[in-house]
């Protein structure tokens, strides 16, 4: 309708913006209720992210309007989109992680007395009051960077109520909390609800956006495809609004049987919270390894891969007895390692994309020490086609990539060492849904050369779409082993938690 | 966990223990050493890296630097030895223009920096050399003459302090107020922590730039006036590696090169430490290349600890 409905506090009205002749976003219209959580849902590359930055007034829209509180705006600067009362928190947090919660939640906008003086009396009973309002409590004096991630995020939320914030907006902010760091969130998200504020929540996470959301609007490919309430959607249909496929189609089954042992652990323990796990991986299957945080995932795929020394138990590879010094031990006899955290972990994130795909295999086209570029650029156009990785170049920088792009790009820079097991850690963790099912398809693609792959993930929607077959660990042992057609996601809960040990 | 004042300062400690220990060795072998005469002889010594250091500091605590405060006292010595030229009737218009000579350098460092993006260590590396050859250019050897009544501020004592020992605390006492006290302190350290995020607060970097800069190099100035009050004369030897001194005891006393962290307290022991270390040499009758060779080595230490000890402290804790 062409009238200002006043019952809305934000109406983003044909927003239009290309960048280069490539369209960002066309004409997208949405509208939030005050005092509503609106979830905005979409995959990267949707027009999510351009969306909101018109909205924080750090891009202006090419066409169509803003109406905020009853007021048009064609654009405005992010002075202003502050003025009016809408801020946003980034998933980098924007903080001086060496000055205090008070100090930060009033950066830049101290309260004075005379002379430039700070009044500290009045910034410190703000700050208070502020985060009584949340329900939270905190110390004040503490240095930022001291605090866990959740609550430097509170202290971002307390920010952005110091300044009389009408319209919140939080870009995954679940993406860096764990466990019950979530359920305070939600429960401040619900408080500052109550008040009338009104939140946008940006997630990949379908579960919380059911969770914690009234209305979800969904782009696809810059356009708008839907807003609807939650209380009308079925996770499913959700989905499939995001991508245009169904659940059952993003997790390809296996095409085979799975093969002989291509890896058997027997009692290993290393230094850390492993504890004589025993486990053995067939070739072309994918074995998912489910388990809470802390549980030995991560040691158990370090001892694997030669990154910690074990200290009792044997591994066997092909039959054959190995030791694996190191992990450059290990990549040679052919087990790969797919770690966690890609930024810090499996990219040289400041390089770029020809650099990270041949670190590995440097010595292939290099003779006498020197490197053969031609070789190398073959390689990268085949690896290019091959896995469709989306890149102007091989000399574009890496971190330009979008997280689906990059993961490929590991997975790519360490099946150039040929090898026979592939450990995957997190293998989708902040890549969008599209992207997923591309890396699902390259894992099964995978299996089909012959590839054993041991996943593990803490997504259990993953875990039970995509593996063969199901490990659980529980304080540092596999405490089941389940066959993802006769278990569910509270089973597997209940095993991740519970020190009883499952007889398959 | 909260963390303990004495557990967060703890580097801090160390600096003013080894003073002590410095104090002690310093006492068994020589009675002069505790005598009043010599520790307000090392305090008035003090004064002269320590103003500077702390004009140092403010520029160090935003994420920059200046590596021409040398080259600027030694031009100010001779500015304010022509100007006054031994006459007591000029003294007050000396002291105004070498002050005015020091903000105006500051400011353009300032200028350069904000609005050509070049980097502090470019701008006042070259700065260095400019001051330098324009002061040796005005002359290679001494020149100008101190008025009579202002030579005698040096050696003149209130209640047995010498005076320029009340300049240096007030001077001290003022900096450690701006710090803590002030909307502009805070935002100072806002910039050094993280600069984008302070952009994006809304913090007017480019003006607390102006003002950083500008203090530091009318702090320089000011040293240039006391080191006047010493020799009398403008001479050109005046100022050599002050940057370099007034680095490292800003770095000994716990300030970050990469900006955001640092104490005056720490920043007066890394003053004190280096001075009663150069007092202490000269009582014991050692060589006085030692001092620079001792001084590499606390710099590098301090350095290395007190990354050591931010490492400790690292990582994510409850509220």
């Amino acid at each position: 309708m062409s009238q200002t409905d006043s019952s809305f506090i934000l109406e983003m009205r044909n927003i239009s913006k290309s960048f280069g002749g490539v369209n960002a976003l066309h004409d997208v219209s949405f509208q939030c209720k005050p005092g509503t959580v609106h979830a905005l849902v979409g995959e990267n590359g949707a027009g999510k992210s351009t969306l909101i930055k018109i909205l924080s007034g750090a891009l202006t829209a090419d066409r169509g309007e803003i109406i905020f509180k009853g007021k048009h705006h064609l654009s405005f600067s992010t002075r202003e989109a502050l003025n009016h009362g809408i801020s946003v928190i980034y998933q980098e947090l924007a903080l001086v992680s060496k000055m205090t919660v008070a100090e930060n939640i009033f950066l830049g906008r101290e309260p004075r007395k005379v002379f430039g003086l700070i009044d500290e009396l009045l910034l410190r009973l703000e700050a208070q009051q502020l985060i009584q309002q949340l329900g939270m409590k905190m110390d004040l004096d503490k240095e930022v960077g001291e605090l866990s991630v959740a609550y430097q995020q509170m202290v971002e939320i307390a920010k952005a109520l110091s300044k009389n914030a009408d319209l919140i907006v939080m870009d995954e902010p679940s993406a860096i909390l764990a466990g019950n760091e979530l359920e305070q969130l939600f429960r401040i998200i619900q408080s500052l609800v109550n008040r009338g504020v009104s939140i946008i929540y940006i997630s990949h996470r379908l579960e919380e956006v059911f969770r914690i959301a009234d209305v979800v609007t969904v782009l696809k490919d810059g356009r708008l495809v839907d807003t609807r309430p939650i209380k009308d959607l079925e996770r499913a249909e959700l989905v499939k609004l995001m991508v245009g496929r169904t659940l059952e189609e993003i997790f390809p089954p296996s095409t085979q049987q799975p093969g002989e042992t291509v890896l058997e652990a027997k009692d290993i323990s290393t230094d850390t919270i492993l504890d004589r796990v025993s486990l053995n991986l067939r070739k072309g299957e994918i074995v998912g390894l489910a388990g809470m945080v802390g549980s030995g995932r991560t040691e158990l795929a370090r001892a694997l891969f030669g990154a910690d020394p074990l200290t009792s138990g044997n591994i066997t590879l092909n039959g054959q007895s190995s030791v694996f010094d190191s992990p450059s031990d290990a990549i040679k006899k052919k087990i790969s390692l797919v770690p966690e955290d890609r930024k810090q972990q499996g990219l040289f994130i400041e390089l770029p994309i020809r650099n990270n795909i041949t670190m590995p295999i440097l010595r292939k086209f290099s003779m006498w020490g020197f490197l053969n570029r031609k070789k190398e650029n073959q390689i990268i156009e085949l690896v290019r086609k091959k896995y469709s990785i989306a890149m102007t170049s091989g000399s574009q920088e890496i971190q330009y990539l979008s997280g689906g792009n990059q993961q490929k790009v590991v997975l790519a820079k360490w099946l150039q060492t040929q090898p026979e097991v592939i450990i995957m850690d997190e293998p989708t963790r902040g890549v969008d849904v599209g992207a997923k099912f591309e890396i699902y398809q390259l894992m099964r693609q995978l299996n089909q050369e012959g590839i054993a792959i041991l996943m593990i993930s803490s997504e259990l929607t993953e875990i039970l779409g995509l593996s063969d077959r199901i490990l659980v660990m529980h304080e540092g042992s596999i405490v089941a082993e389940l066959q993802p057609s006769e278990t569910s996601e509270e089973q597997i809960i209940e095993y991740a938690t519970t020190r009883t040990f499952a007889a398959t | 966990m909260k963390q303990s004042f004495f557990n967060k300062h703890s580097l801090i400690f160390v600096v003013y223990g080894l003073i002590m220990v410095l104090m002690v060795i310093g006492a068994l072998n020589s009675e002069r050493f505790l005598s009043i005469r010599n520790l307000t002889n090392v305090l008035r010594q003090a004064a002269y890296l320590g103003t500077a250091a702390l004009g140092e500091m403010l520029v160090i605590l935003t994420a920059g630097i200046d590596l021409s405060i040398g080259s600027l006292v030694k031009l100010c010595v001779l500015v304010s030895a022509i100007l006054m030229d031994g006459n007591p009737d000029n003294v007050w218009m000396a002291v105004f223009l070498t002050l005015g000579l020091g903000i105006s350098i500051g400011l353009i460092h300032a200028f350069l920096i904000n609005e050509f993006n070049l980097s502090p260590f470019v701008v006042t590396f070259a700065s260095l050399f400019i001051l330098h050859g324009i002061s040796l250019t005005i002359t290679t050897k001494p020149i100008g003459r101190a008025s009579r009544d202002f030579l005698m501020l040096y050696s003149q004592k209130l209640m047995g302090i010498p005076i320029i020992v009340y300049y240096f605390l007030s001077i001290t006492l003022l900096v450690m107020f701006l710090l803590r006290k002030t909307v502009f302190g805070k935002h100072i350290y806002a910039i050094g922590g993280n600069l984008s995020v302070a952009q994006l607060s809304g913090i007017p970097v480019k003006k607390v730039r102006y003002g950083v800069y500008a203090l530091c190099s009318l702090l320089a100035a000011s040293t240039g006036l006391l080191w006047l009050m010493r020799m009398g004369v403008g001479d050109p030897v005046i100022g050599k590696e002050l940057e370099l001194n007034a680095i490292i005891a800003v770095v000994i006393g716990g300030t970050s090169l990469f900006g955001g962290r640092g104490t005056v307290i720490g920043v007066l022991g890394g003053v004190l430490l280096l001075t009663f270390t150069d007092n202490l040499l000269v009582v014991l009758g050692v060589n006085q290349f030692m001092s620079g060779l001792i001084k590499g080595i606390i710099f590098v230490t301090a350095v290395a600890l007190y990354k050591q000890d931010d490492r400790s402290k690292g990582g994510f804790s409850g509220p």
